[in-house]
């Protein structure tokens, strides 16, 4: 079964953000595919390459980036949503003459179109978070 | 592509901004021809009413909410009890264009589709 996962949750900040993590292993576990994960609303910090938690806490841009490349996941950070909350790309920066980019390797800015068309193309779209 | 897609409103208009996040996720997938069915139920049924944010800085969600018609979204459900147990007489909902249908089982209404987005 093909799965769309959407994130609202801020990491560290809201559960949905680490459940929509281990939701995202226990489908791939399953056997199933995920066609994309998408991250909305306060849930685009989640792209952020900034977070710095203790180290007796869980590393979740970390761990989103390992299960990236392992399974070569399609995370997509709404663009609308991450330009008015501050977190943008090289380009991005660059076009909005911002001083800094921080949009995490592994993920990529895209348009709510890709939630759509996310939408259309999955068996089920689960939302974590909001 | 062809599945029917739902998308459920739960936020009061400006406490969150998964209210105005959400309509603009709902006139994207209009945009890109899935033109999804809109329910509001819980506190998103404030954001039918009549609205005055001027006064802390943000922008109207009516202009989104107005612009759902355009885009081909002319009918919107309202969950009859959520309107109930905050006290919002249906008559002070108003959209121009758009159909109000209250909706007394929202469960059987929400099984009908095939996605779910919920805002």
């Amino acid at each position: 079964m093909q799965f769309t996962l959407v994130v609202y949750g801020a990491p560290h900040g809201s559960q949905g953000a680490a459940t929509a993590l281990r939701f995202a292993r226990a489908v791939l576990a399953s056997g199933h595919r995920i066609y994309r994960v998408f991250f909305y609303g306060d849930g685009i910090h989640n792209g952020s390459a900034l977070a710095a938690p203790p180290q007796d806490e869980q590393d979740l841009l970390g761990q989103w980036q390992a299960l990236q490349q392992e399974h070569q996941l399609d995370l997509t950070v709404c663009i609308a949503a991450a330009q008015r909350r501050g977190v943008l790309s090289e380009s991005e920066a660059s076009r909005l003459e911002k001083p800094a980019a921080n949009l995490a390797e592994g993920f990529e800015l895209a348009g709510l179109g890709q939630l759509a068309e996310a939408a259309a193309l999955s068996d089920r779209t689960v939302t974590f978070g909001g | 592509m062809g599945k029917s897609i739902l998308a459920i409103c739960r936020h009061a208009p400006y406490g969150n901004a998964l209210a105005r996040e959400g309509l603009e996720a709902v006139l994207a997938c209009a945009a890109m021809d899935q033109i999804p069915e809109v329910l509001f139920i819980n506190d998103g049924v404030f954001q039918l009413l009549e609205q005055n944010p001027e006064g802390i800085g943000e922008k109207n969600l009516r202009r989104n909410l107005q612009a759902l018609p355009m885009f081909g979204v002319e009918t919107l459900y309202v969950c009859q009890r959520s309107l109930e147990t905050r006290g919002v007489d249906p008559d002070r909902l108003v959209i121009p264009g758009a159909e109000l249908k209250l909706l007394q089982d929202t469960g059987e209404f929400i099984a009908r589709f095939d996605q779910v987005l919920s805002y």
